[in-house]
């Protein structure tokens, strides 16, 4: 990305659960971009903030990192950033880092890292108000004096300080100064020499010191004399058995204890409170699952039972549209093109949208409460059994609503064959994509009269269930039996309870509506348009049917139909399955141009019901649903996915293998299915 | 002072971190965290997997790595 040099670029960084991404949206609202790496923690995430004179300023939300070690992909984006080596983006101008006051000694072990990348630096000391409640007073003025940057009180979530900070973000921010902690001895005599070498080498270095420690880490780059005096202080400290690392870590948390108690801040220890009891509940070993349960239970009864009311409007919505259509364009080729193909492939899409956002909705709850963490605390056990940590399971959770933010979530998971064994199941999780296929199915398959809502939700519960369960049992044989090995253990920080905030989880449901439309107006349109003209050339004669067959689409169905005739798909399902290899969704909007429904789920619903094999027998019998629905739960059926997994794995290899297990897989369910079905009789 | 992993300590009860015995990228994490040695800890919930209070926070930790922490109790505050 060209730096604009109107706009000056401010980096916003803090540990996770600071309310970094709260006071992020609260600065910038609606004008913010997401670009190519996604999620809250993993989202590259910039926006337009003003400060009180109007001037407009570049932020940019990095992850939520501990320190500047990285241990995991997004860490080392993030330092990246901050050193100016993020391909696309520019150096910051300066760094807000955004700390939890509740909690100072922990958040500013990283401001301390920050100031010394020469940047100046401006802290939000967020969440005053938890800290008070704590007991904890915290003045601002002093803690600048002792940790020698400006701090500034907010309360992210309820907006408040937002007019100083802006007031600050808009004054000259001035660089941190020198190191304030005290180096160890032997360290101290590295260093020196280090940033000696490096000041010979260049002369205009003025934080030679700060880039001598970080090339002793391993993290930096220099010139020659210094790099070899790195390495050959690792080497003697190597031999000496002396912990470096370890004791730059115990001499920065001793500077900020005394600089902490200097100016009057204390974090003494906090009896029993409500984030307590209610971990009693949900981390206990038998009651926690019972909650997890009834939660997922919630989310897919809501999926069906709320969605239902908006999705019929925009059902009445699409139907109107496609009759006034009708009604006052003459027939022709254009308005079958506008009824059967755009409204029948674009409404018949985008009618899932309100289901999507529940799903999405629930995923922001669970997060910005503090569940989520829990969840992946109760899960570490289980994760372990089949080699991955509990890190994985937010990846994996985040794959429900789209394997895309899911596989980038993976950026988190620091073990490089668990970060590879989970981006290979992710896309087992049935995202929200499967949705309108496995409605449309599952109501194809009995009728509603026989299937009330729970009926549906318990279902969709049971094909979600074995999306998973087969994701664990194959992480398992990657991880244990392929890659080998074992994955590190769980060190994770669980956030007291808040009230989420409306705010950030509507955002981020705006932003979701927008990226699944704009996916509805492009692909899925040019896809429709595309199967449209497949389906309806060449003309021949004949009724519906007979005219289907006789097209392009009808063609490529039937040469395919010979290969999934065993599973119980006819050609017209063959149709549906090619276009749905681009997106799942496809499938569905496919099938109505198939059976010009115009984008109407009761009628493609009918129509599927009634389609019969030349030798009358139905089609779609309960058999062949759920054969389809396992090849649904099983396929990788999203060039998306395949593209994300490409640029997350570095190369064309685990992608491949990827799409080659996961084809076989639901070929090989969707055979058993009927194998099974023949054998009960069914 | 006795020395005993972080599994061995009841819940409730203010332990200080005397040793670390893990990988080096681990201890480093675990250091960053809180769990530097010389720091006080108090265990909040024991069992498989447990939950710690360090530098103002709750971690969690699985029992694999909480055998690695070796800490001694503190005289009189627990």
């Amino acid at each position: 990305m060209k730096k604009d040099s109107s706009k000056r670029w401010i980096a916003v960084i803090g540990n996770p659960n600071a309310g970094k991404s709260t006071l992020f949206n609260a600065l910038t609202g609606l004008r913010q971009r997401v670009g190519n790496y996604p999620g809250v923690t993993v989202e590259k995430r910039t926006g337009t903030a003003y400060t009180l004179h109007g001037e407009a300023i570049e932020l940019i939300d990095l992850p939520g990192m501990y320190s500047l070690s990285p241990r995991s992909p997004d860490e080392e984006i993030a330092l990246k950033v901050l050193q100016g080596k993020a391909v696309g983006l520019p150096r910051p101008d300066a760094v807000l880092c955004v700390v939890d006051a509740s909690n100072l000694e922990r958040n500013l072990f990283l401001v301390t890292q920050v100031m010394e990348l020469g940047l100046p630096v401006l802290v939000a000391l967020n969440m005053v108000d938890v800290a008070e409640a704590g007991g904890v007073r915290i003045h601002p003025d002093q803690l600048e004096q002792k940790i020698g940057v400006k701090f500034i009180p907010t309360q992210a979530h309820r907006g408040k300080g937002l007019v100083e900070l802006r007031a600050a973000l808009g004054q000259r921010m001035s660089h941190a100064g020198e190191r304030k902690w005290t180096m160890p001895a032997p360290l101290a005599a590295a260093v020196g020499q280090i940033a000696a070498a490096w000041r010979e080498a260049q002369p205009a270095e003025i934080r030679a010191e700060g880039k001598a420690l970080e090339l002793l880490t391993g993290s930096g780059d220099g010139p020659e004399g210094a790099r070899k005096l790195a390495l050959a202080w690792r080497e003697r400290f190597g031999k000496e058995a002396y912990d470096w690392a370890a004791a730059v870590v115990a001499a920065r948390y001793a500077y900020l204890r005394d600089a902490l108690g200097q100016a009057g801040v204390g974090h003494g220890w906090r009896e029993v409170g409500w984030t307590d009891r209610i971990d009693a509940l949900v981390l206990h070993p038998v009651a926690g699952w019972g909650v997890l349960a009834g939660m997922m239970m919630a989310l897919f009864i809501s999926i069906f039972s709320i969605a239902s009311y908006p999705m019929e409007w925009i059902d009445a919505g699409f139907s109107t549209l496609g009759q006034l259509v009708q009604a006052h364009m003459p027939t022709g080729v254009f308005r079958d093109l506008l009824v059967d193909g755009v409204l029948a492939g674009v409404g018949g899409v985008v009618i899932f949208l309100p289901q999507i956002l529940i799903l999405f909705f629930f995923l922001g709850l669970l997060e910005d409460s503090g569940y989520l963490a829990r969840a992946a605390f109760l899960l570490d056990r289980v994760m372990h059994r089949v080699g991955l940590s509990g890190k994985s399971f937010i990846p994996l959770l985040s794959s429900y609503a789209c394997a895309i933010p899911g596989i980038m979530a993976t950026r988190t998971v620091e073990d490089p064959k668990d970060r590879l064994t989970t981006i290979l199941v992710a896309p087992l999780m049935s995202c929200s994509a499967r949705i309108p296929v496995y409605t449309t199915l599952l109501a194809a398959a009995v009728p509603a009269a026989l299937f009330p809502v729970w009926g549906k939700a318990a279902a969709l519960l049971g094909l979600y269930a074995l999306g998973t369960a087969t994701a664990f049992a194959l992480a398992w044989i990657f991880r244990k039996k392929m890659l080998g090995g074992s994955s590190p253990p769980l060190i994770l920080e669980l956030p007291p309870y808040r009230m989420p905030a409306v705010r950030t989880v509507l955002l981020r449901m705006w932003e979701r509506a927008l990226i699944f439309l704009r996916r509805a107006g492009t692909v899925i349109l040019a896809l429709s348009i595309l199967l449209w003209f497949l389906s309806s050339f060449p003309v021949t004669s004949g009724d519906a049917t007979e005219r289907l067959a006789g097209s392009f689409a009808g063609q490529l169905g039937h040469r395919l139909e010979p290969v999934i005739r065993p599973l119980g798909f006819d050609w017209r399902i063959g149709i549906g399955l090619i276009a749905s290899l681009a997106a799942r969704e496809v499938f569905v909007s496919t099938m109505s141009i198939v059976y010009h429904v115009g984008g109407q789920e009761e009628g493609l619903v009918q129509a599927m019901r009634s389609t019969a094999w030349p030798d009358g027998s139905m089609i779609y019998t309960p058999a062949t649903c759920v054969a389809l629905l396992v090849f649904y739960v099983y396929a990788l059926q999203c060039l998306s996915t395949v593209a994300v997994a490409k640029r997350e794995m570095g190369g064309w290899k685990w992608p491949a293998f990827m799409m080659t297990y996961m084809t076989g897989l639901a070929y090989l369910g969707a055979w058993m299915v009927q194998v099974i079905a023949r054998g009960v009789g069914a | 002072m006795k020395s005993m992993d972080l599994t061995q300590v009841g819940a409730g009860r203010e332990v200080r971190v005397s040793r670390l015995e893990c990988a080096p990228g681990t201890c480093q994490r675990l250091r960053e965290m809180g769990f530097c040695e010389n720091a006080l800890v108090r265990k909040i919930r024991g069992g498989a997997d447990l939950v710690c209070w360090v530098c103002g926070t709750r971690v969690a930790l699985s029992a694999r790595l909480a055998k690695q922490i070796l800490v001694e109790h503190v005289d009189g505050r627990s």
